[in-house]
This record gives C-alpha cells, structure tokens and sequence, in this order.
C-alpha cells in the first residue's frame, strides 16, 4: 500500500541570501543588494521556509525577491547590472602630484613631502603635459583630475599650465572635464585664489577639527596652520556667494584624518565644522602609508574605538540635521547610496571590483603611474608593487592593462574574497589591494584581520540599525544623505 | 648544505634557472643531481653561514620561479 | 624541535635555534595551488621550503631571515595558518564563483582599455599562441556551433 504523495508548501521558501546579526534582529540581503532588517523570530520562519504565504511578511520578503517560488532572476540581473555599471568606463579620478614640497609637516601625512628647497620634485611643465595627453586618453566621458602635493600652491604654474593645457585639448574631445586641488590654504593669496575661480578650480582642504587640535597635528612653523587655513574658507564661500553661487551646493570641502587625540573629541570637530559652512564631514580613519606609519604608536588606535567615535559622532550629527543644520556624514551617504538607491557612486575605495588602475590613477612629480595614491605612498615608501607605467614611455592601454592591475582586480572582487563572499554588505562595499598589501602582506589580504573591514562592516552595522529603529524624521535625514545635486559650475567648457 | 627539491612541488626548469642566476657568486659551488622523487643540488662556499644563507635564498629564487610558472607540472 | 605553546605538536614544531617552524598539512584540505599561495607571501621575510610529508601531506618550513623567538615563531606559524586557510577557500569560492567573477572582470578590463588603436593592431603579434578562451568568446559563431560556413565568392558550389 502507497502512502499518498506530500506536496511541499514552498511558497514560504528563501531565495538566495545573506546575512548578519545585529543583536535582537537579523539583517538580509539578497545577492543583488535588496535588503531588509528582520527581528529574530521572523528570520527563523524565513530560514526554515515558514513565512505565512498570505502574511505581512511575505509581501515585504517578495517586494525584496527573496522568495523563491517569486524570484525574479532578470529583475536580479538588471539591479546588479545597475549597481557594476561603473566598470564599463575607465578611469575618472586622476591624480596629479605636482610637488612633494610642502611647507607643512603632518602627524599623519601620506604625502611623503619634502621641504620647500626640493625643487627636484616639482613636477616639470613637460612631464605635466605629457601626463595630461595620457590622462585625456581614459576611456570615461568624466574626467575629473586632481591636483596633490605636498602642497600644490608651491608649485601653481604647473597647476596653471595643465589647467589651460587639458581644457584646450578637450575641445576636441568632449570630456566633462573638471579639476579640484587639495591645499592646506596657508600659500594662497589674491591673486592664485581668482585664477582659481575664474578658471573654476574646486577647493578641498584639511580641518583637522578646533585650532589646538588642527594645529598640534599639522605643523606650520612659526603659525599656526588653523588660522592660515580657516579664513580662506570663509573668503572662497564668499566668493562663490557674490558670483552668485547656490552655498549650499558651492563651498569649500574640508577632510578630516582621525587620530587618537581626535576619537575623545567628536563633538568639537563636528562644531568645527559646522563653524566654517562644511556641508560634509568625512570621518575618515588613519591609514597606514607614508608619515603614519613612523609615528603610529602616536596616532593609531584600534578599530572598536574608531567605531565608537563614529557611531557618536553621526549621532550629534543627525542630531544637528534635526535641529536644521545641514551637514552629513560622507561614509554614510556613500553606504546609504548603495543601500537606499541601487545606485553607485563610485567612490574608488568602497566597491567591487576596487577602482585602482581601472577607476583611477596617480600621477606622480617624476612621471612614474600609480595604480591609486596609496600606491604611489606605497612607492615613496620603497615599495614600488604598484608603480604601473612612466608617462614618457607608456601607452594608456598598457597601464590600465598592467597585470598588477588586473591581478587588483581580481582581488578587490569581493565576489572571490573570503568572509566577503558569505557578508551581506558585499553588495555595497569594498576593499582595497594596496591596504590589504600593506597590512595583511597580501593584495587578497585576510578580511577578518583587516582594519578596513572592521571600519566597514562597523558602519554598515550602525547604518543598518538606523534604517530599522530610527524615526521617520532620522530615516528622512538619511534619505536626504543619498541625494547627489551635480555642480555643474565646475565642468570646463560648460554652457559650450 | 644539502637541498632536496621533491620534483612534484618544484619545477626542475625553475631549479636549473635558480643555479644559473646563482652560477656567477664567488667561492660557492653547486651540484645538480636527482634522486627518486627529488632533484638534490649541494651547495657549499666558504663558511657555514654563508653556505646556509645562499642555499636558502636559493630555495626562495627557485620556489618563487616554480610559482611564476604555474607549478611543478603546469 | 620543540613544540609550540597552543599549537597542535607533529603538525607544527620549531627548531628555536635556527629560527625556523615547520608546519605540516593535509594536502587534500589545502591543495598545493593554495600552498604556493600562501607561502609566497612570506618570501619577503622568511626563507621557505616546500616538501612533500608522504603521499597525502605537505611539509612547509619557514625560517625568519631576521633574529626570532619562541613568541615570534608562533606568531608566524599562525599567520601562516590563516594564510593557508585564506588561500584555500579562496581557491574554492574562485572555482564556484569563477563565472561571475570573470565576467565582471572582462567587462571592467574592456571598459577601462577600450578599443585598441591601429597601431597597437599593427604591433600585434596574431602569429602568437592564441589566449586561453574558456569562455569561446574568440570562437566564431559557425566554429562553435559547428555550423557550415558559406563557401568564399568564386569558389565552387552555392547557389548560382
């Protein structure tokens, strides 16, 4: 005698996922980034393929694909062909070393500068205008380059030079072409600084938070590095004011490198800030190149402290947001982007494949190619692993083509890495070859041990209990973090 | 100093290559000869210590060329 | 040899004198590909010798080229560990993941390099042993579906 046949209920039954938990609740995405955050019990039903078929929970596992029997493998795809779009184009960041001169000396620096009389590492106007031939030869419609140093108003006829150089070249090649400079402010003066607008040159500088703090980590001599800084913040916002610019949108950028001495004051740096009309605040940890590493008994600290930093930190913030100052916190729009929009927005460092050599590349003073500035930190350090090409000698497709570039490829892939391949943030983030080199002895390096992963899945971690706990007023704050306004004003040849 | 190569773990072209960069040192004398499953060099110069450290970096020339290559038997 | 404070003896010992710790695997759990793999990252800093520990295990011993104690050679012993570790899943989540894994890659390497120009056509050595093509991308349409190409224009045959 036959038993009768048992139909398998499998409406309730998972599609593909992954997951983390996060105290009483469960975070899951699905392997195109779909997400939700369930409580404990509700993810047990899911595990075992017990979701009521006609319940709440259902319809909201669904709405996410992550039922099987209503998987919906091309909707799948085309999320996922959304998120990787940037790999279709070459490189848009391109970083041009005009000088190692610099009349600073930071704690942290990762600039391996020289002191004002190395005229040899100025960069050449030859060798500039050969690295701006090879840069216009990237494959992306965006060309964004940037200006470094040392200090690169040590150097400004270089920076004039390719600034005019790259914009009559583009002409004939319709690049959105941009160029910011990164600056300590303490050498401009009237004169660079309308060169610098007329010619719609962005301006980032570093705040390294209130004046005692900036200045103990940023040496000026003779002055401080604050008060040579800060007023030419208020000047160039000004500027942009009276040429009629929305501020909100137009502003000077300011980086922040966290130190020990930084974790204990959060609050201050954000005030501080806040103070100088910052929209952004970049709360980024120390890494592990140049100047760091000799004094990073000094400045280093473990990754669990950074967290907590963090974590009180974008708490004053969004409490300041609720109070209606508009500032945010970068890592978090980046991880909400990916997170609340599908979108990308390719910052270089945190996505799959990473973007060293194929989303960006160092150009230093003598020529020699970088895979990244890291890279080049990496070079000037003695280690020359990611030195890629010399702009005397070598074609573009050789230098985005170098095999150390495509074995970063490989690595950064977090669809290959270890720990990555099982982590439910793989869909938005990212890991970076020349850290892992550094610190792990391996471009693969060994998530579990790294420093950048601690950092990322931290963040995601705080992000994600946000999105389940917050009110509607914070998850508004957050959503408004997602929100990328162009700034057209800076594309050369606008209005052409 | 006595290196035994098992010839399943390293390529006996990256062996030969290894020697041949090595061939030019001074006062150093090596001898290729294979034994079963190894390739076997012997490796002598003037001091123990300096015996030790040639055939050492010998063996990390010559792992370093197996790799390269794809392994012993690619 | 001398065992190793926490580490599992007859699998890992150490010869404190000469600087050197010798760890012996299972070549079926870490594969020699994952071996190299892992060894190599410490040719830097450690002279390293790979042998064979019968027909099933893989005998590796790092010797530090700079002064080592007992501590260091832990410590050593057990990055090499994890780098093993690493190194082998990474091997299998390559094998599993390998269509994936090249076609973003492929997409990110055609995008960043573009089209090559003609002089790089023309330096080009088509006389070369062709790439590696698992995929049969290079493969005309007719080759790999066996199709019969259309015969050449004044040739014989086909339709007049």
């Amino acid at each position: 005698m036959t038993a009768p046949l048992q139909v398998l209920d499998t409406r309730g039954y998972p599609a593909f996922f992954r997951f983390r938990e996060l105290g009483e609740r469960v975070v899951v995405t699905s392997i195109e980034g779909e997400w939700i955050v369930l409580a404990n019990d509700e993810f047990r039903a899911f595990v075992h393929g017990e979701v009521d078929p006609t319940s709440e929970l259902h319809r909201r596992l669904t709405e996410r694909n992550l039922v099987r029997t209503s998987f919906d493998a091309r909707r799948a795809a085309e999320v996922y062909r959304r998120r990787k779009r940037f790999v279709h184009y070459g490189p848009n960041l391109l970083i041009m070393v005009v000088t190692l001169r610099c009349n600073e000396t930071c704690v942290y620096c990762h600039a391996s500068r020289a002191d004002l009389d190395a005229v040899h590492t100025d960069m050449t106007i030859e060798t500039a205008e050969r690295t701006v031939d090879l840069i216009l030869r990237t494959t992306s419609p965006h060309v964004t380059i940037e200006f470094q140093g040392g200090e690169p108003l040590v150097n400004f006829p270089v920076v004039q030079r390719v600034v005019e150089y790259a914009t009559e070249k583009n002409r004939g090649l319709g690049k959105q072409l941009e160029f910011t400079m990164v600056s300590n402010l303490s050498l401009m003066d009237e004169t660079k600084l309308a060169w610098l607008l007329a010619n719609r040159v962005q301006i980032c500088t570093s705040i390294d938070g209130p004046k005692g703090l900036h200045d103990k980590q940023r040496k000026l001599p003779m002055l401080s590095a604050h008060d040579a800084a800060t007023p030419w913040i208020a000047r160039i916002n000004a500027a942009y004011r009276d040429a009629g610019l929305d501020t909100t949108l137009y502003h000077v950028e300011a980086l922040l490198t966290t130190t020990k001495e930084t974790l204990v004051r959060w609050r201050e740096v954000v005030d501080e800030y806040v103070a100088h009309g910052c929209r952004a605040l970049f709360l980024r940890p120390v890494d592990p190149f140049g100047f760091a590493e000799k004094t990073r008994r000094i400045v280093e600290y473990p990754r669990e402290d950074y967290l907590a930093y963090y974590r009180r930190a974008v708490d004053y913030i969004i409490e300041l947001n609720r109070n209606g100052v508009e500032i945010l916190e970068r890592y978090a729009a980046i991880f909400l982007t990916k997170i609340l929009t599908g979108d990308d927005p390719n910052f270089l460092d945190i996505r799959s494949p990473g973007g060293a050599g194929i989303g960006q590349l160092a150009y230093n003073y003598d020529g020699i190619i970088y895979s990244s500035d890291e890279g080049r930190m990496l070079g000037a350090m003695g280690d020359p692993t990611f030195a890629i090409g010399d702009v005397r000698t070598s074609a573009y497709r050789d230098v985005v083509g170098h095999p150390t570039i495509r074995a970063m490829a490989i690595a950064s892939n977090l669809e290959g890495q270890p720990d990555c391949v099982d982590c439910p943030y793989v869909p938005y983030c990212g890991t970076q070859p020349e850290h892992n080199h550094k610190t792990l002895g391996t471009m693969m390096g060994r998530m579990r041990e790294s420093s950048m992963c601690a950092v990322h899945k931290g963040i995601q971690d705080y992000l994600f209990e946000k999105l389940a706990t917050a009110d509607a007023e914070t998850l508004e704050i957050l959503r408004r973090w997602t929100t990328i306004r162009p700034r057209e004003h800076f594309l050369q040849n606008a209005g052409e | 100093m006595t290196l035994r190569f098992h010839r399943t773990v390293y390529a006996g072209t990256a062996i030969d290559a290894a020697l041949q960069r090595f061939a030019h040192l001074a006062n150093t004398t090596f001898e290729r000869r294979e034994e079963g499953d190894y390739f076997v060099v012997e490796v002598t110069s003037t001091t123990d210590a300096r015996t030790k450290k040639i055939a050492r970096e010998l063996g990390n020339f010559a792992l370093g060329l197996t790799i390269e290559n794809g392994g012993a038997n690619p | 040899m001398s065992e190793l404070l926490g580490m599992p003896p007859g699998r890992v010992d150490a010869d404190i004198g000469e600087g050197a710790v010798t760890i012996t695997v299972d070549a079926s759990v870490y594969p020699l590909p994952s071996v190299y793999a892992a060894a190599f990252t410490f040719i830097a800093r450690c002279w390293v010798f790979l042998d064979r520990d019968g027909a099933d295990r893989l005998r590796i011993v790092l010797t530090a080229k700079t002064p080592i104690d007992a501590d260091g050679l832990r410590a050593l012993a057990g990055e090499m560990s994890n780098e093993l570790l690493a190194s082998a899943w990474r091997r299998e989540i390559t094998r599993l993941n390998r269509g994936l894994i090249e076609s973003v890659t492929m997409a990110a390497f055609g995008g960043a390099m573009g089209p090559p120009s003609l002089d790089e056509l023309e330096a080009f050595d088509f006389a070369d042993e062709p790439f590696d093509d698992p995929l049969g991308i290079a493969q005309s349409w007719e080759d790999k579906y066996k199709k019969p190409k259309p015969p050449a224009e004044g040739s014989e045959g086909g339709t007049p």
